[in-house]
């Protein structure tokens, strides 16, 4: 698994997570005259049911599973935005979480945002002056920079996000699907970026429904499914479980 | 950083969703200057599709104190026992639109930035603090109208129009305070949001903006309820220094009344906002 003599980055330590939803249909005006009102159906949803690793400097690990296997739930957790139900987060810093589809401001350019991003992200107004440019370029977005960002696709969108978030270099960043939609020349350039977070010593998660992609980052793997760990070990391993796991689900 | 509390294994510290009330100011203290960019950049939008542009911070107070005076002055005539009308509905106006905008702009703050939410982590009280302070420039541009226009109609200038400096700092708090709160409160209820401006536009007529209560209301104890009023006080501590012959009672019970509703509102919004923290943006 996993060299014990680098230090620990990240604790997660038998973490529970319950949602308690309430049923989505609302009753109308009229229904609740007539049936009086009923309180909401409450289901409680078990999205993260144990989970226990340790993380350590300069990994790389994916993490698989299929849907509703409580991953995104979990990076919530991770990055300290989800409190868990049950058990604790130990970390070194404040985790960076880049999720899929995230906003920003979409009525603004995206020069602005790169400027409210940097700067919601504790950057001084000098370092983000400094580093603006870079940002751009990494993004790979001189030409549209000053346009809003409602008018970019999905791709670039997720480019700039991912400038900004890696441009303050957090420790532990989490990325929940956030690369997929990027281009070739932009993968690499985002691996390239992610090597770099780890060879100073931080840590990389990747949640992923590319094989490809884990395999080329990641050096370690944590498979989930129904909220609990399967498998979590060195890539190769952990993907070729997986692959006999999904690949014959049933006889017909 | 800043979310980072307890020693524990590993040398790690245990990442927690709630930080205490202080690390919690720290961090907002620490981001100031996201709230700078986002009010400027705000109040900078407001009129930029305009022809006039940002003419219309100046033209909008104007155009304000005109219609105001034309209806309550000329028509209503409700202008009794003030002798300078324009300059008192002129400071009435901007320090109560001061407040009303502040939160009721603070009960969206959440909802409009939904998008950067999502994507990053900041402390959220940032959203409406960035609101009071988009409105604190509003304000700015409403003042230097406001100082004309009482110049203008015959009021001299003397030092205890300084005075006016420390209210607005309480009232800068004040409005903070109830930001956050009701910010809390949409966030759970939205339909909140369509409710406050009615709340507004019935406290407008509650607190002396286009009145002065001294000359309708004489009963002491009905009195002692405008004064617990900090909408009204904020109202008339002001028209007392900058309107040589308003002549009101009580300016001192209204600076009390509005260091105290200052203190509790900033208090109580800063810990009801902070205990959501992490709901914030969630579907």
């Amino acid at each position: 698994m996993t060299t014990g003599a680098r230090p620990a980055t990240m604790v997660v330590d038998d973490v529970h997570v319950t949602y308690h939803v309430n049923e989505e249909r609302r009753p109308g005006f009229r229904e609740t005259l007539r049936q009086g009102f009923k309180r909401p159906v409450e289901r409680s949803i078990d999205a993260v049911r144990g989970v226990s690793f340790t993380a350590y400097q300069g990994e790389a690990i994916g993490v698989i599973g299929g849907n509703g296997a409580g991953k995104s739930t979990l990076f919530q957790v991770m990055a300290g935005l989800l409190p868990p139900t049950e058990g604790t987060i130990y970390a070194n810093s404040q985790p960076a979480l880049l999720g899929v589809g995230a906003a920003l401001q979409p009525k603004v350019s995206g020069r602005r945002n790169v400027e409210l991003g940097c700067l919601a992200l504790g950057l001084s107004r000098q370092e983000l002056e400094e580093r603006l440019p870079a940002i751009v370029h990494f993004a790979g977005l001189e030409e549209f920079i000053d346009l809003p960002l409602r008018t970019y696709s999905s791709g670039m969108r997720a480019r700039l996000h991912f400038a900004i978030a890696t441009a303050v270099e957090p420790e532990i960043l989490l990325i929940d699907e956030a690369l997929s939609v990027g281009d070739a020349a932009f993968k690499r350039r985002s691996r390239r970026r992610i090597d770099e977070l780890r060879s100073k010593a931080g840590t990389v998660f990747l949640v992923s429904h590319s094989m490809r992609s884990i395999r080329k980052t990641c050096d370690r793997v944590i498979w989930m499914e129904r909220g609990v760990v399967m498998v979590d070990g060195p890539t190769p391993e952990v993907l070729e479980a997986y692959r006999a796991y999904t690949e014959d689900p049933d006889d017909d | 950083m800043e979310r980072v509390i307890a020693e524990t294994p590993h040398g790690l510290a245990r990442l927690s969703t709630r930080p205490s009330l202080r690390t919690y100011v720290r961090s907002v203290w620490e981001r100031r200057e996201f709230a700078f960019a986002m009010s400027v950049g705000e109040m900078r939008a407001r009129h930029s599709n305009m022809i006039l542009g940002g003419l219309w911070h100046v033209l909008t107070p104007l155009l304000l104190i005109g219609v105001y005076y034309l209806i309550f002055g000329v028509l209503l005539g409700v202008d009794r026992g003030v002798e300078n009308f324009i300059g008192f509905l002129a400071v009435g106006i901007f320090v109560y639109q001061f407040s009303q905008r502040s939160i009721v702009g603070g009960s969206s703050s959440i909802s409009n930035s939904i998008g950067l939410i999502r994507s990053l982590q900041f402390p959220r009280a940032i959203l409406p603090l960035s609101t009071v302070f988009r409105e604190f420039l509003m304000l700015r541009a409403a003042a230097v109208v406001t100082v004309t226009v009482v110049i203008v109609t015959g009021e001299g200038v003397s030092l205890s129009w300084l005075l006016v400096l420390p209210l607005v700092a309480i009232q800068f708090v004040f409005n903070l305070g109830a930001a956050l709160f009701v910010a809390r409160a949409a966030d759970r209820v939205p339909d909140l949001t369509n409710l406050l401006p009615f709340v507004f536009r019935i406290l407008f007529y509650m607190s002396g903006v286009l009145f002065l209560v001294d000359r309708f209301v004489t009963d002491p104890a009905i009195k002692a309820l405008f004064v617990l009023n900090p909408l009204y006080c904020f109202v008339s501590i002001p028209r007392e220094y900058m309107l040589s012959t308003l002549d009101q009672q009580d300016v001192a019970l209204m600076w009390v009344s509005v260091s105290v509703w200052a203190l509790a509102a900033f208090v109580i919004g800063l810990v009801v906002f902070r205990s959501g923290e992490s709901e914030y943006g969630r579907a």
